[in-house]
C-alpha cells in the first residue's frame, strides 16, 4: 500500500507541472492587463510601468514561469496583485468556506441520492423508480446558476424561509477560529449561530449538490439493479432473509463501490461548480475569489487557486483509491 | 415504504426548523445590498467608487462635492485657497478626532498623501487621487500645503470624496498591515467594525462625532453586503433582509413599487455613457461620426428599453455636473435622413461596414441598448455588427486603443476635466486617439484657470468642439434606481457613493 501511494504521489508531479504550465500560459494569453484593470480609470503610463516592474510583468514569460515554479516548489505562489498579500494567505482565508459548502452539498446529495437510488433500483419500473429517474435527470440537466436564482426566488423570496445570500447574519457568530462557521459555532456552543449558519448554507449547498444528487442517484440505481441479479442475492433470499435486510445489508454494501468512485470524481465538479454558486450567493469562498482574481487578471492568485484545486483533486482521488480497499476486501495494493 | 416514512419525518422536521426564519438584531441597523466587492483591509489598496465612499465616511471625508450647490464643500479640510497656480493651502477643522480620541492633524494628511497614496507600492490610488501632486507638507498643526507639478484647477475633484486620511501614529506604531487590519483609525462619523472580504463590511456610528450629533437618526450600524445579482438584492429588500438595494434594474422596479413598505429612489448618475469612435476609416471622416450620432434615436431607446430611467445627453455633461452648459451647440439630434446624406458626403453612398463593441452586464442593459442601436444605424445606411467581448478584454483593448468603435461609460464625472483629457486630449491616452489642437488648447487652459467663470467658458467651448467634431456620441446618463425601505429616509447620490450619516431611520 505504501509503495503504491508513493508511486501515485510521484505520478502527481508531472500532472501538477503540466497544469501549472497550462494555467500560467492561458492566463497570460487571456486578453486584459492587470495593471490597467487594477490601477483605476485615471491611471497613466508611468504608473502602469511601475506596477509592471513591481509585479515582474516586465520580464519575459519563461523567466516569470521559472520564478513561479521555483517559489511554488516551496509552497509559495507569490503575492496577489489585487490584495498585495501572499497568495497562500488569501486562499487560506477563503478555502474553509468552500470546503464547508462542498461538504454540505455532498451531505445533501448523498443523503438523498443513495436511499432514492436504492429504493428505485430495488423496485424497478415501479412508480418510485420512474419518479426517482425523472428526479435524477432533472438534477443532472439543470444548470446550477439557474437553479440558484430559482431557489432564491422561491425559498428566500416567495416563501421567505431562508436568507438570500452570505454566510452568516452579522452579529450572531462568535469569533472565528477555524474558518468553518458551523464547526466554530458548535465548539463555542453558540446554537443560534449554528442555526444561522445552517440557514445560510442550505440554499447554496442545495444548488451545488443537486447535480451530484442526480448523478449519484442514477449510478446507485444502476449498481443496485446489477447486484440484485447476482447469485448470492438469490441465495440470501433463499435463506429466508427479509427483503429489507437483503437490500440494505447485501445489495447496498456491494453496490457502493461505483458510487464511491463517482463521489470522488464529483468532488472535483463540486469545486468547479462552487465558482458559480459562490458568486450567485455571495459566498466568500475560493470560487468567488477565483472570479474576482480572473476579472482583475491577478495572475498569481488565479494560478494559486487553480493549483490548490488541482492538489485537492489529486488528494481526493488518492483517498478514494484507498477507500476501495476498505469497502471491497478483494482490492489490495 | 418504511424508508419513505423515515425520510418524510426527517424532511418534515427540517422544513419545520427552516420555517423558524432568521433572527435579526435589536440595533438600529441598516443593511445595504451593494454590487461592488469589498476585498481589502487596505483603504488605499483599491480604486473603486464604493470603497472611496465607505472609507471617506470612516475617515472624513477630506472635502465633498455638493450636487445641490454644484460645487465643493469643506469637511475635514474646512476651507482652502490657491496660493499660486501650483500651490494649494488647506485649512483643517480642529474638531475631527480619530476613534482613539487623538486629533486629526496636518501630519496625518501629509502622511496619508505621501506615504500611503503616492509612495506606497501597494497603493492603487495615485492616479485617481493625486495625479499631479508632488509634495505635501504641514505648515502648522492644522494647515497643509500641497504642491503640484503643473497648474491643476480641478485638484479638488481628485481630493474630495477620495482622499482617505488615516492616522500616522497608528501607522508608525503598528506598521501598515496591522494598522489597517486591527487599528483602522479615522476621523469620520463611523468606524470600521468588521470586514469579511467578499462578504460584508460593517460600520459603527461614533455617537460623539460632531456629524453624528447633528443627525442622531443616522443608523447605529451599517452593514454593506455584497450582492452581485439584481434578483438577490430585490428579493432581500422585499424580505427586509436589507433596507437599501443599490442599482435596481428598471424591469425589476415594479416588484418594489408594488410593496407598500418599499419605494424606488431614482437619481441621475454622473456616469456619462457614450459611443467612442477612433479617427480611423471610416470614422476618420467627421461626417461618418456625425452620421452615427444622428442615426440613433436616443429618446426612443430611453423611453422604451430604459423605461424613461435615463437622461439624454446633448454634449458630454448633464445638469448638476460642473461646467454643464444647457445652451451648448450644436446638437446632433436624431435624423436618419440627414445621417444618410452625411454618409454619402463622406464617400459611402452605398453604406459602410462598422463593428460596435459593447460590454455585457457592466452597465445598465448595455448589451440590449447596443442591440437596439444596430438596426437604427443600419436604417441610416451603415452595415453594423455588434461584438460583445468579456469586460476585461474590452477594457484592456480600449486602454490600448485597439477598438475603433465602442459603447462605454465614464464614471465620477462631477468635474469633467479628467474625463475630457483622458478621452479627447491629444496624447493623453490612446483610448480614442483623437487629436484636435484647438481642443487641446482649451482643455489645457481650463485645467490651469482658477477663475471659475473663465474655466466654465473654456469647458463650454471645448465641449462645443466635441459635439461638432463628434469623436464620440454622447448618449445618456442612466437614472440609478435605488430600492429603499420606507423606514429609511435617504437621498442617493449621483456618484453612487453612500453616506450613512445622511440617512434617517425610523425606529
Amino acid at each position: 500500500m505504501a509503495t503504491y501511494l508513493l508511486h501515485r504521489l510521484a505520478g502527481t508531479i508531472p500532472v501538477l507541472l503540466l497544469i501549472s504550465l497550462l494555467v500560467f500560459l492561458l492566463i497570460h494569453a487571456a486578453p486584459g492587463d492587470p495593471t490597467l484593470l487594477l490601477l483605476g480609470e485615471e491611471t497613466n503610463a508611468a504608473e502602469v510601468a511601475k506596477a509592471k516592474e513591481r509585479w515582474g510583468l516586465d520580464q519575459p514569460l519563461y523567466i516569470q514561469y521559472a520564478k513561479f515554479i521555483r517559489s511554488a516548489a516551496v509552497g509559495d505562489f507569490g503575492k496577489s496583485f489585487k490584495y498585495a498579500e501572499p497568495v497562500i494567505g488569501v486562499i487560506k482565508t477563503r478555502l474553509p468556506a468552500t470546503i464547508e459548502l462542498a461538504v454540505f452539498a455532498i451531505i445533501i446529495a448523498t443523503l438523498l441520492a443513495i436511499p432514492l437510488g436504492v429504493w428505485a433500483g430495488s423496485k424497478p419500473n415501479s412508480w418510485i423508480d420512474n419518479l426517482g429517474t425523472t428526479f435524477g435527470l432533472f438534477g443532472i440537466s439543470m444548470p446550477s446558476f439557474w437553479l440558484a436564482i430559482m431557489l432564491i426566488l422561491l425559498l428566500a423570496g416567495v416563501l421567505n424561509l431562508l436568507p438570500t445570500s452570505g454566510r452568516s447574519t452579522y452579529g450572531i457568530a462568535g469569533p472565528e477560529q477555524s474558518g468553518f462557521y458551523i464547526l466554530d459555532s458548535v465548539m463555542q456552543k453558540n446554537w443560534s449561530a449554528v442555526w444561522d449558519a445552517l440557514t445560510h448554507i442550505f440554499l447554496p449547498a442545495l444548488a451545488l449538490g443537486v447535480n451530484m444528487l442526480g448523478i449519484l442517484m442514477r449510478v446507485t440505481r444502476s449498481s443496485i439493479l446489477e447486484v440484485m441479479n447476482e447469485d448470492y442475492i438469490q441465495t440470501a433470499r433463499a435463506k429466508g432473509l427479509r427483503e429489507k435486510n437483503v437490500v440494505w445489508r447485501h445489495v447496498t454494501s456491494n453496490a457502493l463501490i461505483p458510487v464511491i468512485t463517482v463521489v470522488g470524481l464529483e468532488l472535483g465538479t463540486l469545486l468547479s461548480g462552487s465558482i458559480i454558486v459562490e458568486t450567485v450567493f455571495a459566498w466568500p469562498g475560493s470560487g468567488s475569489l477565483l472570479i474576482t482574481a480572473l476579472n482583475a487578471r491577478d495572475y498569481p492568485l488565479v494560478t494559486g487557486i487553480v493549483m490548490t484545486y488541482t492538489l485537492a483533486f489529486v488528494a481526493i482521488n488518492l483517498i478514494i483509491d484507498g477507500l476501495y480497499a476498505v469497502v471491497d476486501p478483494r482490492i489490495r495494493y | 415504504m418504511r424508508i419513505a416514512k423515515d425520510y418524510l419525518v426527517i424532511f418534515g422536521a427540517l422544513a419545520l426548523l427552516l420555517c423558524n426564519g432568521v433572527e435579526s438584531g435589536a440595533q438600529v441597523r441598516v443593511s445595504i445590498g451593494v454590487t461592488e466587492t469589498i476585498e481589502t483591509h487596505n483603504p488605499y489598496g483599491d480604486s473603486a467608487s464604493l470603497l472611496y465612499g465607505i472609507f471617506s465616511e470612516v475617515t472624513g471625508p477630506f472635502c465633498t462635492y455638493s450636487y445641490a450647490k454644484g460645487d465643493f464643500e469643506g469637511r475635514l479640510a474646512e476651507r482652502w485657497k490657491v496660493e499660486n497656480p501650483t500651490t494649494w493651502i488647506f485649512y483643517l477643522s480642529k474638531n475631527y478626532k480619530f476613534n482613539d480620541g487623538t486629533t486629526v492633524t496636518a501630519d496625518d494628511v501629509v502622511h496619508s498623501l505621501m506615504n500611503r497614496v503616492i509612495n506606497d507600492p501597494q497603493s492603487k490610488q495615485k492616479a485617481s487621487v493625486a495625479p499631479s501632486i508632488v509634495k505635501a507638507e504641514a505648515v502648522d498643526k492644522f494647515t497643509v500645503k500641497i504642491t503640484t507639478d503643473k497648474p491643476t484647477a480641478p485638484l479638488l475633484s481628485f481630493l474630495c470624496d477620495r482622499l482617505i486620511v488615516t492616522s500616522k501614529a497608528a501607522f508608525d506604531k503598528y506598521g501598515r498591515d496591522v494598522a489597517d487590519r486591527e487599528h483602522m483609525m479615522g476621523g469620520g462619523p463611523y468606524q470600521l467594525k468588521e470586514l469579511i472580504p467578499g462578504q460584508r463590511l460593517v460600520l459603527q456610528k461614533r455617537p460623539d462625532h460632531p456629524d453624528a450629533k447633528k443627525n442622531p437618526r443616522a443608523p447605529d450600524e451599517v452593514v454593506y453586503r455584497i450582492m452581485r445579482e439584481p434578483e438577490q438584492r430585490v428579493t432581500a429588500l422585499l424580505n427586509d433582509e436589507i433596507q437599501i438595494a443599490q442599482f435596481v434594474p428598471p424591469h425589476m422596479r415594479q416588484r418594489i413599487e408594488n410593496n407598500p413598505k418599499l419605494r424606488i429612489a431614482p437619481i441621475d448618475s454622473v456616469e456619462i455613457m457614450f459611443l467612442a469612435m477612433q479617427p480611423k476609416p471610416p470614422f476618420d471622416k467627421k461626417e461618418v461620426r456625425q452620421a452615427v450620432c444622428q442615426a440613433i434615436n436616443r429618446d426612443q431607446i430611453i423611453s422604451t428599453l430604459l423605461e424613461g430611467f435615463a437622461s439624454r445627453l446633448d454634449g458630454p455633461l448633464g445638469p448638476g455636473q460642473y461646467g454643464y452648459d444647457p445652451n451648448l451647440k450644436p446638437k446632433l439630434n436624431y435624423d436618419p435622413e440627414k445621417a444618410k446624406k452625411l454618409l454619402a458626403q463622406a464617400g459611402y453612398p452605398n453604406g459602410v461596414d462598422v463593428e460596435l463593441q459593447t460590454p455585457v452586464g457592466r452597465y445598465t442593459l448595455d448589451k440590449q441598448l447596443s442591440e437596439a442601436m444596430i438596426p437604427m444605424m443600419n436604417a441610416a445606411g451603415f452595415r453594423a455588427k455588434l461584438l460583445t467581448p468579456e469586460w476585461a478584454t474590452l477594457w484592456a483593448n480600449v486602454q490600448k486603443g485597439t477598438i475603433p468603435f465602442y459603447y462605454i461609460g465614464r464614471g465620477s464625472v462631477q468635474d469633467p476635466s479628467a474625463a475630457l483629457h483622458q478621452y479627447f486630449h491629444s496624447g493623453e491616452t490612446p483610448r480614442i486617439g483623437y487629436s484636435n489642437p484647438k481642443l487641446d488648447e482649451l482643455l489645457d487652459k481650463e485645467q490651469q484657470e482658477f477663475d471659475a467663470k473663465k474655466r466654465r467658458q473654456y469647458l463650454s467651448q471645448a465641449m462645443s468642439i466635441l459635439t461638432e467634431d463628434a469623436p464620440a456620441c454622447f448618449m445618456w446618463r442612466h437614472k440609478l434606481l435605488w430600492g429603499l425601505n420606507s423606514r429609511v429616509e435617504y437621498k442617493p447620490l449621483p456618484d453612487a457613493r453612500i453616506y450613512a450619516i445622511e440617512m434617517a431611520v425610523k425606529k
